[in-house]
């Protein structure tokens, strides 16, 4: 509507604009607005969770994660597509999913703990970067495994897994309607999970004694090894959490008909990942959820936005980047972030 | 009986000869203090003890066992507690998290908790604040209760004095006191009076290695033989 | 900040402030040696060596691979013809080699010399190849779309180097994982954006392109206007030479190589030029210590503006080679941060922070690449071992597969697999890359060792 009114007739687009904050404001826009931004940031917040322990702890950034997110996908759907049949029952297929949830979060977290024993470890007296770099390497040979794998399944691996999707319970596929409210189920359950997850975290971290070490050790590690705490070992532990966690978001985006299971899904969550840990300040689990949830809401309100008014159908895309390169100028060190600029 | 023994120990940090040779002694229910200039390597000294910074040769005992290239939460669950300079409290933590995190045995964190209180009501009036909002000499006692809670026999305590007010001082002078009733200490203070309070024995650091050393009895803070190396 | 962190020799005075070491040498004792172009080729022997392995690579290739069929390896009974094509890259690889082991140069400039890391480089890979595009289809205003390319490719650069310090303006207030953030960010919003905006083209997702009908011939490298001094580039157009040195017949793809080799190694050179002069010490000042920097009197932040804008104007060009070769781009092939990772992949494997290095990595991981691929793109592994071993050992069974269908699931195109792990086992072990090894090996950089050890003689 702007646009052609910007070609035609532009002293009417103030009008037009006002015309279209009217409708944003109507209850069904702003509750799909909302709920589409929760649900962004509850998948933000879920695959940026596991790089802040990773990074809070040790200083590795990790590139990895991204493909790790995607196999946890994959793995999900393979679980999901095994145990559901055309006859399975929606609550059933809930019940499957927390099963495969299950799977993937072991099975990742196994993956995670043997890469950090097994290479990460090596270089934790070299430069920050060189773990950015091995850990760059391990994407390419993840997603070229990947690929190996589903090919020889002929699975195509830069096509959503349909078949993954079609293990979703119905209600999930639809929207779900309250008056004038009506909402994706998928982003709903989306945001439980979310929630979930943030909470399984945060009460890991503050309730429990391990989670008083990762906490302690993220500080001053030197002070915690000078304590008695194995750090070593709660860095093995720590790799494998936060491993585990990308694998359950996977599992989750594999229904998700927004980001679906596909190798490209490593890259696409890697990014928005990334940049949320940075806005949120590095290490810091709080500043994550907080730059999640920023993050997705922005997203949601500049894709209602650019989508119904203004025909630029990347600038939602274009948004975190824009908040990242906004946040770093104004804020270096992030929502929450402690660490001294150029710390790491 | 020995608890500490460094045997000409040598230190680097990258290419630069920290510690020369360096050899002390703590025995059981001892403090001793070891002072100099700063910068000779008194700090040094204290985290090649813990392996930190391991030597590159030479000995470190701690009741007969050579403990070199050992992994430092080894060394600390032998019964070694470090209070650090700068204290290194935990900021994000609460005072209650940080005592905890230094006790050993899940099962012996009560008891843990209620020796520190004792000892420092302070902390348990603020068990629940997060560390960072503490003044600089109630960290200190922070930093030492975690030293005792952590069922430690030999304490390494490096500058307890260092940035605080004088009557701050003294009260950390008698927690210190306190301290040294139940284990053996190793401390580092320029604070000479303080020092020689509180300690029976005294080595004396130059240039990487100990150039003195004797009863703190038969010195005292201004007299010539400490001058020598000390800054007044 | 960087992989190869202990600097050569060379480095350690150079920072230190000393006179430019590597200028010719004074003496007059060395054997006769003292005419002054006599002197240059000593000195830079290694150079000269290289240069002339790439000049004459396309005949090697030529000849090597259409040795008679008679001709076998003794005991195996493979052709030798067969073996060369299957490990020689084809030349039509090694003209790619060229233009992005430039790029790749350039990301070594920047991120290897002054050890902040580039991750958005392709931002100025991108912009160079769009911009030859874009004038050549006449969409620049002020610039008709028959300017000539190597107008366009100057111009680019120019915007590139223009563009990084607009990008480095704000990016260089961070260091570290910050810096290496900030300028993704940027790189992925120029990709985003030139993914949907509809100036650039109709179907800006597609890339953008020079039509055959407005552009017949191609673009040429050369002096321009002088149609007898340039040649067109090209991997379809492009001009071929007959009669070349009154012996050769050189066909469209080898002229390309040899152009586009030209601007290249210009460019190398011109790098090279400023890594050792005053500025180039600067910036090594900056990447050991720049507090140090600072503190001696350098304004930090205006040298690494300078360095990224050049380092940028550098990518520019090859960016633009790029796209006068393939005559269209895609926003992936361009602006994707992969395609910064393929610069930094180049760059571990060769060395970061000797220049070179890159070219050696991109040489070495698109040599592998192309000897796992399939045998129609010049490969490969395949074509090998089907003529080395027998029809029986190929056919066996190995848990439910043939050998032969091994090979094609797990090394046919499966080139990334093998790099990625290349990659990985070179930052555990070889962290300064080949050249980087071979530089600790011998000492010094390869240019003034060789000349040293060959010639003897006295150095400053």
């Amino acid at each position: 509507m702007i646009n052609t009114l910007l070609a035609v007739a532009p002293e009417l687009v103030p009008l037009a604009l006002v015309d279209s904050f009217i409708e944003f404001l109507h209850p069904s826009e702003l509750s799909r607005v909302l709920i589409d931004g929760l649900s962004k940031a509850a998948i933000y917040a879920m695959i940026a969770g596991g790089l802040t322990l990773i990074f809070g702890l040790m200083g590795v950034l990790n590139f990895a994660h991204g493909s790790l997110t995607m196999v946890g996908a994959y793995l999900g759907g393979a679980v999901m597509v095994l145990m559901v049949s055309s006859t399975t029952g929606p609550l059933a297929r809930v019940a499957f999913f927390f099963v495969a949830v299950a799977v993937v979060f072991g099975a990742l977290s196994a993956v995670g703990g043997a890469l950090e024993v097994t290479l990460i470890r090596r270089l934790y007296d070299r430069p920050p970067i060189a773990q950015i770099l091995l850990t760059f390497g391990l994407t390419l040979i993840i997603d070229e495994l990947m690929r190996i794998i589903l090919e020889f399944y002929d699975i195509q691996p830069r096509a959503d897994w349909i078949a993954a999707w079609g293990t979703k319970p119905w209600f999930l596929s639809q929207r779900l309607s309250v008056g004038p409210i009506s909402v994706r189920g998928i982003a709903l359950f989306e945001i439980v999970m979310g929630v979930l997850t943030v909470a399984g975290i945060w009460a890991f971290l503050t309730r429990t004694r391990y989670g008083l070490f990762i906490r302690a050790g993220s500080e001053d590690s030197e002070m915690a090894s000078a304590l008695g705490i194995d750090v070593r070992r709660v860095f093995t532990v720590v790799f494998a959490l936060g491993t585990g966690v990308a694998g359950i978001a996977g599992a989750l985006l594999m229904w998700d008909t927004h980001w679906g299971a596909s190798v490209p899904l490593g890259a696409e969550t890697l990014l928005p990942a990334f940049v949320v840990v940075i806005i949120g300040g590095l290490g810091t689990f709080r500043g994550t959820v907080a730059a999640a949830l920023l993050v997705g809401l922005v997203d949601a309100i500049m894709s209602w936005w650019f989508v119904n008014e203004i025909k630029f159908s990347g600038l939602p895309q274009l948004t975190i980047f824009l908040i990242l390169v906004f946040v770093l100028i104004v804020r270096p060190q992030g929502l929450f972030g402690v660490e001294e600029v150029g710390g790491h | 009986m020995t608890v500490l023994e460094v045997e000409d120990v040598h230190t680097y940090y990258g290419e630069s000869h920290i510690l020369e040779g360096v050899s002390l002694e703590v025995d059981d229910g001892e403090v001793v203090a070891l002072m100099g200039r700063n910068g000779v390597g008194k700090t040094t000294t204290i985290r090649t003890i813990l392996q930190l910074t391991p030597p590159l040769n030479g000995a470190v005992r701690f009741r007969g066992t050579d403990i070199v290239d050992e992994e430092t939460h080894e060394v600390a669950r032998r019964g070694i507690g470090w209070i650090p300079e700068d204290r290194r409290v935990f900021a994000q933590l609460t005072v209650e998290e940080n005592l905890r995190v230094a006790v050993p045995n899940q099962d012996e964190i009560a008891a843990g908790l209620e020796l520190a209180y004792d000892a420092f009501p302070i902390l348990e009036e603020r068990r629940e604040q997060r560390a960072e909002t503490l003044s600089g000499g109630q960290q200190q006692m922070l930093a030492l209760a975690r030293g005792l809670v952590g069922e430690n026999e030999l304490l390494l305590v490096d500058e307890p004095s260092e940035g605080l007010a004088p009557q701050i001082v003294a009260t950390v002078a008698e927690s210190l006191a306190d301290a040294a009733t139940q284990t053996s200490m190793l401390l580092v203070e320029q604070n000479l009076p303080l020092a020689l309070d509180l300690a029976d024995r005294f080595y004396v650091l130059d240039n990487g290695s100990v150039v003195d050393d004797g009863e703190t009895d038969d010195v005292s803070a201004d007299s010539d033989r400490l001058r020598r190396y000390l800054s007044a | 900040m960087a992989i190869s962190d202990d600097a050569s020799p060379e480095d350690a005075t150079v920072a230190s402030g000393s006179e430019d070491a590597v200028t010719t040498t004074q003496d007059s004792d060395a054997s006769g040696w003292s005419a002054w172009p006599v002197r240059y080729a000593r000195d830079h022997i290694v150079h000269l060596v290289v240069i002339l392995l790439f000049a004459v690579y396309p005949g090697l290739y030529h000849e090597a691979t259409t040795l008679p069929d008679g001709l076998v390896i003794p005991l195996v009974d493979v052709q030798l013809a067969l073996v060369f094509q299957s490990f020689l890259p084809q030349v039509t690889t090694m003209t790619p080699i060229l233009y992005f082991g430039l790029f790749a140069m350039s990301f070594d400039f920047i991120s290897g010399y002054t050890g902040y890391l580039s991750f958005g480089h392709a931002a100025f890979y991108g912009i160079g190849a769009y911009f030859v595009i874009l004038v050549a289809n006449g969409k620049i205003p002020l610039l008709a779309s028959g300017t000539p390319f190597m107008v366009s490719l100057v111009l680019a650069a120019v915007l590139a180097a223009l563009i990084a310090v607009a990008i480095g303006f704000v990016s260089f207030r961070l260091t570290g994982v910050y810096f290496a953030m900030i300028t993704l960010g940027f790189a992925q919003v120029f990709y985003v954006f030139v993914r949907g905006w509809d100036w650039v083209s109709t179907t800006p997702r597609d890339g953008v392109g020079v039509s055959f009908a407005t552009h017949p011939e191609g673009f040429r490298i050369g002096i321009p206007y002088l149609d007898s001094a340039s040649y067109a580039i090209g991997r379809l157009t492009g001009s071929g030479i007959d009669n070349f040195l009154g012996m050769f017949d050189l066909s469209t793809n080898v002229v390309s190589f040899y152009m586009i080799g030209l601007v290249v190694l210009v460019c190398y050179f011109l790098m090279q030029r400023i890594i050792h002069s005053p500025f180039g010490r600067v910036m090594i000042a900056i990447r050991e210590n720049e507090e140090r920097a600072e503190a001696v009197g350098y304004n930090t932040f205006y040298y690494k503006l300078g360095a990224f804008a050049i380092s940028g104007a550098f990518a520019g060009v090859g960016g633009a080679l790029f796209a006068g070769y393939r005559r269209s781009v895609t926003p992936e092939n361009t602006f994707y941060f992969l395609t910064t990772g393929d610069a930094l992949l180049s760059s571990i494997i060769g060395g970061l922070g000797t220049i070179a290095g890159p070219l050696y990595g991109r040489l070495f991981e698109q040599g592998l690449a192309e000897f796992l691929s399939k045998g129609s793109e010049g490969g490969g592994l395949l074509p090998l071992l089907q003529e080395l071993l027998s029809d029986s050992l190929l056919g066996t069974n190995v848990l439910g597969l043939t050998i032969e269908e091994m090979i094609d699931v797990f090394i046919n195109g499966r080139a990334s697999l093998y790099v990625g792990i290349v990659f990985v086992l070179f930052v555990l072990f070889v962290p300064n890359g080949l050249l980087g090894t071979l530089r600790d090996r011998l000492g010094g950089p390869i240019a003034k060792v060789v000349p040293d050890r060959l010639f003897g003689g006295e150095r400053p």
